[in-house]
């Protein structure tokens, strides 16, 4: 009888092991799947994207994310100061507007500078505020920080095709990638959804260098 | 009281854990952080509830309810939680359950969400389109094509608007009903409130065999000696009737302080930590019902007030004593009533809870008015029966510890305590005794039944051993491997461009384009999954079956799928033999056996 309880327990526990590590090995073989097959050139690469940091840089971050979400806001400042300190990464900052209206009129305002070249200063403009935007916060903010809104949405309308074309990319990457919402991040080959605070940016850039 | 220093305790708990919040975990998928339910309620109401979980929070102002044609359906919503923070700025939030009420809804609902993992992810919003009975609806059948009114909004001269919420909502996996609602709800949802309250009456007609409700025999009787000669059958009922009402009512406001503490401890009541607690508890209550110490109010209270209020003999009398005799009877039955208090906290809904509460007082207040009508020479003489029922409490708890603990152990170990459970339950109705051949029948039947027992715990064991999670099917690991080696592979014709695809629908019968790759791992499980249910295999017999494989995510394959709209594998699309998609049968991301049924029958002959 003790044997068989023992044998039992043993053999529950060898299940309990198996289980997660089927769960693991299943995580990995997924994400760089998904990651790497279907789209690493076309979400690294998407030549129509506006890109950040150093354009010829080792590793590519890329994030998925929303003017509107709040810990994509509350990252960005790390995540900036990383991409500054780091001198050798590639921003692509890829808008996935999923919070309505004015989420959309942001993005399309701040891909509308990219004429100007203030792309990456109207985007730090918003980026620097409270998460909920009305659509007026979006453009007084920008006004503020010495962009001129009515331009910028000139501007976007110009190459409309363009910048359309890029949002509907990245929401079908998003989807192809399983993204389920903002902010996601893929750092050389891998898939890290949810916000990342420094040390975790960094252990993951370490990680896409040590492995590219 | 119990239920006092139980939430005194949680809230000791979570304040020690909220303290050390780590980083958070992976995020959940959105069906799971914020699950759905919707019960039908009173007068063709829908009640819409989300099971927020810890660490998670729904935004107030994303939460709407639309008609077909996109008109807005009156909500009335509870306030959330104001949250006031630099980076999420001002918002209303809900961080724990929330539930309202479609108010009778007239043909389809669409309802939308949006919520977020603290400090991690927001979700893209979320959607469910609802039946007017409440059932919800595959998800495409409203969003044909997502992208491809992303696409239209991009041609039309629109900067920005409402409209544009629409815009890049992200194809969904169907949507999955939580299976593990708690006992209340389950009831609430399979009958109704009415099935919730005959479960309490009976969970209280139980309780009222054991013996804790023996000291209020002579409470009532010697309430009713005082009448003296004056006693008929009618007066007795009355008197008898006012003391269990009154005693029911003490029960039922105890259900109403559970509700109120359980609406807003409900999130902490969910947390791990606390199921653990309350797990805990009810082994505590179990080891209490096998003997092994008392929970009893001291005697010299009970004497006291059976003396002090038991002389009036009016019917306000018989009142006030059944009042007080629920606080007497209270802690003897703590243990299974702080079950059915658990219970009631959970759903946080005061009516409900004073009313079921009430209803367990007025089970237990029956034997009394039998007693009242008859006189106390008709209960049941006590005896070791009713040390057998105490038992049979203590297992039932040990079961609800189990039941509690499968959310928050891993499966396997969960399987294998409810081996040990049942093989334990077999062994004391004597499965493993030797029958002499004289041994009654009731000896026998136990045994048998023992032997059942015995037998169910050692699948359950062998399925801890294998992996399994899912008590229900022990050997699920087993079954598995066995239809994957036995189900045929559906014919499919492969084609990796679109000149073959157009020569593979040779326009004389409906199709089936499935877009699918080799690294698609949600494809793989289709195909092993529903794809393989002999139901399925046979529905599609009628189908030409086409599989676009974009494994070589090359120029060619972006373009087949750019033709398919198709945004990514796995897709299905249906379309009748003329090849035109039908309405809201496309299927995207993971699937059911039941969506691609309801598909393929769209556009089958």
């Amino acid at each position: 009888m003790i044997l068989h309880r023992r044998a039992l327990l043993a053999s529950a526990g060898l299940g309990a092991v198996l289980t997660t590590l089927g769960g693991l090995t299943w995580t990995l073989l997924r994400q760089p799947a998904d990651g790497t097959e279907l789209t690493l050139n076309d979400v690294l690469y998407d030549p129509d994207q506006p890109v950040l940091g150093n354009p010829a840089g080792d590793v590519t971050v890329v994030e998925f994310f929303d003017y509107q979400c709040p810990f994509c806001k509350r990252g960005h400042a790390d995540l900036m100061a990383e991409v500054e300190a780091d001198g050798n990464l590639r921003l692509v900052m890829k808008d996935w507007p999923i919070f309505g209206g004015a989420s959309v009129l942001a993005s399309q305002l701040v891909l509308g500078a990219v004429e100007e070249g203030a792309y990456a200063a109207a985007q730090a403009a918003l980026m620097a505020t409270p998460a909920r935007l009305s659509e007026d916060e979006v453009r007084d903010t920008l006004t503020a920080a010495g962009q001129d809104p009515a331009g910028m949405l000139a501007a976007y309308r110009q190459d409309r095709d363009r910048w359309d074309g890029l949002m509907d990319h990245n929401s079908q990457q998003a989807a192809a990638l399983g993204l389920q919402g903002t902010p996601a991040f893929i750092i050389g080959q891998n898939l890290l959804p949810g916000a990342l605070d420094r040390d975790r940016l960094r252990t993951a850039i370490a990680a896409a260098r040590g492995s590219a | 009281m119990m239920i006092r220093i139980l939430l005194a305790a949680l809230t000791a708990w979570t304040m020690a854990t909220g303290a050390a919040r780590a980083e958070p975990g992976p995020p959940l998928d959105p069906t799971e952080a914020f699950v759905l339910t919707i019960t039908p309620a009173l007068a063709g109401d829908l009640q819409v509830s989300w099971d927020v979980q810890p660490g998670y929070y729904l935004y107030r102002s994303k939460i709407a309810a639309m008609a077909p044609d996109g008109t807005s359906l009156p909500l009335t919503l509870p306030d959330g939680e104001i949250y006031d923070d630099p980076w999420l700025g001002r918002d209303e939030i809900y961080r724990t359950p929330v539930t309202i009420t479609i108010p009778d809804p007239q043909g389809l609902t669409v309802l939308h969400w949006q919520g977020c993992q603290q400090d991690g992810i927001c979700y893209a919003p979320q959607q469910a389109v609802l039946d007017a009975d409440g059932t919800i609806r595959p998800q495409e059948a409203v969003e044909d094509d997502p992208f491809a009114s992303w696409q239209a909004e991009g041609g039309a001269e629109q900067s920005s608007g409402s409209s544009a919420d629409d815009a890049s909502i992200p194809p969904q996996s169907g949507l999955t009903i939580a299976e593990d609602r708690g006992l209340v709800a389950d009831l609430e949802g399979r009958g109704g409130i009415l099935l919730v309250l005959a479960g309490f009456f009976g969970f209280g007609l139980l309780l009222s065999l054991t013996p804790c409700v023996l000291p209020m025999v002579p409470i009532v009787a010697g309430m009713l000696t005082r009448q003296g000669q004056g006693l008929t059958a009618g007066r007795g009922l009355a008197l008898t009737g006012a003391y269990v009402i009154a005693m029911a009512t003490a029960f039922g406001l105890l259900g109403i302080v559970a509700a109120w503490s359980g609406a807003n401890l409900q999130a902490v009541l969910q947390s791990p930590a606390a199921i653990g607690v309350i797990a805990a508890i009810f082994v505590m209550l179990a080891l209490s019902m096998f003997g092994l110490f008392e929970l009893q109010m001291p005697a010299i209270w009970q004497a006291r007030l059976s003396r002090g209020t038991g002389a009036t003999g009016s019917l306000g009398g018989a009142a006030v004593l059944g009042f007080g005799s629920a606080l007497i009877v209270g802690p003897c039955v703590t243990a299974p009533l702080a079950g059915a208090l658990i219970y009631i906290a959970q759903t946080g809904d005061v009516a409900l809870g004073a009313a079921a509460l009430f209803a367990l007082g007025l089970g237990q207040g029956v034997p009394l008015l039998a007693v009242g009508v008859f006189g106390p020479q008709i209960l049941p003489r006590r005896g070791a029966w009713m040390e057998r029922v105490k038992m049979a409490f203590g297992i039932v708890f040990l079961a609800m510890a189990i039941w509690l603990a499968g959310r928050i152990l891993p499966g396997p170990i969960i399987l294998l305590l409810w081996s040990v459970l049942l093989t334990g339950c077999g062994v004391a109705l004597g499965a493993l005794d030797r029958l002499s051949p004289s041994a009654p029948r009731t000896m026998r039947v136990a045994a048998g039944t023992g032997l059942l027992l015995v037998f169910a715990g050692l699948i359950q064991g062998i399925g801890a051993a294998l992996g399994a999670d899912d008590p229900t099917r022990p050997l699920a690991p087993l079954a598995g491997r066995t239809t994957q080696a036995l189900a045929e592979p559906v014919p499919f014709q492969t084609v990796t461009s679109r000149t073959a695809l157009e020569t593979a629908l040779d326009g004389t019968q409906p199709a089936l384009i499935y877009v699918t790759a080799d690294w698609c791992v949600t494809c793989r499980s289709i195909e092993r999954g529903p794809m393989s249910d002999h139901e399925v295999a046979a529905a599609l017999s009628d189908l030409a079956l086409i599989k676009v494989d974009v494994s070589d995510f090359n120029a060619e394959a972006q373009a087949v799928m750019k033709t398919l709209a198709a945004s990514g594998p796995p897709t299905m699309i249906f379309v009748d033999a003329a090849g035109a998609e039908a309405q809201g049968s496309r299927l995207i991301g993971d699937v059911d056996t039941a969506d691609l049924l309801t598909s393929i029958a769209q556009v089958a002959p």
